[in-house]
């Protein structure tokens, strides 16, 4: 699954530890997150596309072979 | 399954690994202390009070609560858990061969509830700190 989290951070002037502290999760679970080695649960998600203010399949899109 | 409390048991504060991490030396200082003190050793299998003491610190570290225990940490604990136990089922198979193949029966004295403990607390400790450390590989 691909995301375009550091897109939306950066358009919201967030540093990664801003949205971890957000979601309440470490620095390194966004981090993760964002270069896809972890895939987050379906709270977080929606936790994450809260504080950007969009929908989750403007962050989240899967692809081929998901 | 959120409901059931049964399932969730609660995690040890942070504070218990250093008691984790003492267990993983004492077996070797209690030997040389007692050798130095001139007390008597159990001597029927050094080896086994050593894989006790290392199988409860290992399990010590594993029941620990991470800094920063979040959901991706859940998830490796959760995997670690997992691969722990495949690891521990597959190098039993193979100790129980080389065993057969050498002694001619599938028990050997490796095998025993404290070094089978040992290693399977030992695979799932390094199956989590490693995952741990590929997450923070930047």
């Amino acid at each position: 699954m691909k995301n375009t989290l550091k897109v939306e951070r950066a358009k919201h002037n967030l540093t990664q530890q801003d949205l971890a502290e957000k979601v309440s999760v470490s620095r390194q679970t966004i981090n993760s997150i964002e270069v896809g080695k972890y895939v987050p649960s379906t709270v977080l998600s929606l936790k994450i596309s809260r504080v950007f203010g969009v929908g989750l399949e403007e962050i989240f899109e899967l692809e081929q072979g998901d | 399954m959120i409901d059931k409390s049964i399932l969730h048991v609660p995690l040890l504060s942070p504070g218990w690994k250093v008691v984790g991490y003492a267990f993983l030396p004492l077996p070797i200082i209690l030997a040389l202390g007692l050798a130095l003190s001139g007390a008597a050793i159990e001597s029927s299998n050094p080896s086994q009070i050593l894989f006790g003491f290392w199988a409860i610190g290992f399990g010590l570290l594993n029941l620990c609560r991470d800094k920063n225990e979040d959901e991706m940490i859940k998830s490796f604990r959760l995997q670690a858990y997992q691969t722990g136990f495949f690891w521990l089922i597959w190098g039993l198979a193979a100790l129980m061969l080389i065993s057969y193949f050498g002694t001619g029966g599938f028990t050997s004295n490796f095998l025993s509830v404290f070094s089978i403990l040992f290693l399977l607390n030992a695979y799932i400790y390094a199956a989590f700190q490693y995952q741990k450390y590929m997450a923070t590989k930047e």
